[in-house]
């Protein structure tokens, strides 16, 4: 049990991080992004990565909806037959 | 748009050929940016496909295929979206509720598939968008609808599964079918639903790598088409949505005409297009799509070599 919550609490904060990334992303232009991020250019420029940060979010929430399903409660297996 | 010649980009009557093309081909497992590419250059139009007036138009032609399917299936997406909301209220996927599992097996399987594509569709598009590179990609994906056939049923557990569904086909309601598909395993649909991307080289067709991945984990062609169908809605929806802007943006003037005709001979050929292979897959295979698309391809690549 412990490591369900362990590993849900990463996958919350890894979809938070992946969230702000995708709005970073969507938010500043190319060259605004920090140079550490794909797609980063050093010459001014009007592009937003528009794509990258929808991937980073559809990422995010894929994180979240695993934390989600990791900390519900556990449905007892099924019955077997008879 | 009128070009500085007098002519118009795409004409009406290139935009009905071209939509009902393309609702035909979205749906048949023969590619239909592979035939969108090459049946153009084989008529002698002088359309440039790279360019932003094409790609509005197709974003046209494409939301009304993603519309259709959804409409043809919207009873289905119905319990699926009411499942998918259930699972979350919960939190948790209940042993007895297919339309869940089936809701998070198609969430699994368009993530890779749409990361893909959002990441490399462009590339990938440039690089290949030649009519001679998607006829070769056409003929190999013959050769994949054939590999489908013939590894039929061979992932670990398929036959055992592809025997236990077979029993149970008797009452095949849409809502029975649903069950049958909620069978799969996540990794299997991570698995069918990344296959999706291949189909971003033109040429090589979604549906039929889809059916083709669903054959391979055991399901029955009707099945198989049936969760393509499923998985193609959100990924071709969501891809002419995100392309919308061109379609109301500046890159749309002067072609929406065209492309509202385009749109709606899509819709009409793609109605008809799933009517025909949800009735076709019932009794038969992919052998004739793969016959097509291996002679095809060798046909359209000689033309454009020699």
């Amino acid at each position: 049990m412990r490591n369900d919550r362990l590993l849900a609490a990463l996958a919350a904060l890894l979809g938070l991080v992946l969230i702000a990334i995708g709005v970073t992303y969507i938010a500043l232009t190319e060259h605004d992004i920090p140079s550490f991020f794909p797609g980063h250019v050093s010459h001014p420029a009007s592009h937003h990565h528009i794509k990258h940060g929808i991937a980073a979010i559809l990422l995010g929430l894929a994180c979240f909806a695993f934390a989600w399903f990791r900390t519900g409660p556990r449905e007892a297996p099924a019955a077997p037959p008879g | 748009m009128v070009a500085a010649g007098g002519q118009h980009l795409i004409t009406y009557f290139q935009a009905i050929v071209i939509g009902l093309l393309q609702g035909v081909t979205e749906l048949f497992p023969i590619s239909s940016l592979g035939h969108a590419v090459i049946l153009p250059k084989l008529l002698g139009w002088n359309l440039s496909q790279d360019k932003p007036y094409f790609l509005a138009f197709l974003v046209a032609t494409h939301l009304a295929t993603a519309l259709v399917l959804f409409l043809f299936f919207l009873p289905e997406w119905v319990r699926i979206l009411k499942g998918l909301g259930r699972s979350l209220r919960d939190r948790q996927i209940g042993h007895d509720d297919p339309d869940a599992r089936l809701a998070w097996l198609l969430v699994v399987g368009t993530i890779p598939a749409g990361l893909i594509g959002l990441l490399f569709e462009h590339k990938l598009r440039s690089l290949f968008a030649s009519p001679t590179a998607a006829a070769a990609f056409l003929a190999v994906n013959g050769l994949i609808l054939f590999a489908a056939e013939y590894l039929r049923r061979r992932a670990p557990g398929a036959e055992a599964r592809a025997r236990e569904l077979e029993r149970g086909a008797e009452a095949d309601t849409s809502a029975e079918a649903e069950k049958r598909l909620a069978t799969l395993g996540f990794r299997e649909a991570v698995g069918v639903g990344t296959a999706q991307a291949a189909a971003l080289f033109p040429g090589i067709s979604r549906a039929g790598v889809t059916i083709g991945g669903g054959l391979f984990v055991g399901l029955t062609h009707e099945d198989a088409a049936r969760y393509a169908f499923l998985l193609a809605t959100p990924i071709i929806g969501a891809a002419a949505l995100l392309k919308l802007p061109e379609l109301v943006g500046h890159n749309g003037d002067g072609v929406r005409g065209q492309a509202l005709v385009g749109a709606l001979s899509a819709g009409v050929a793609a109605w008809f297009a799933i009517k025909f292979l949800m009735r076709y897959f019932q009794t038969n295979t992919l052998t004739p799509f793969a016959v097509y698309c291996l002679f095809a391809g060798l046909a359209a690549l000689l033309v454009f070599v020699f």
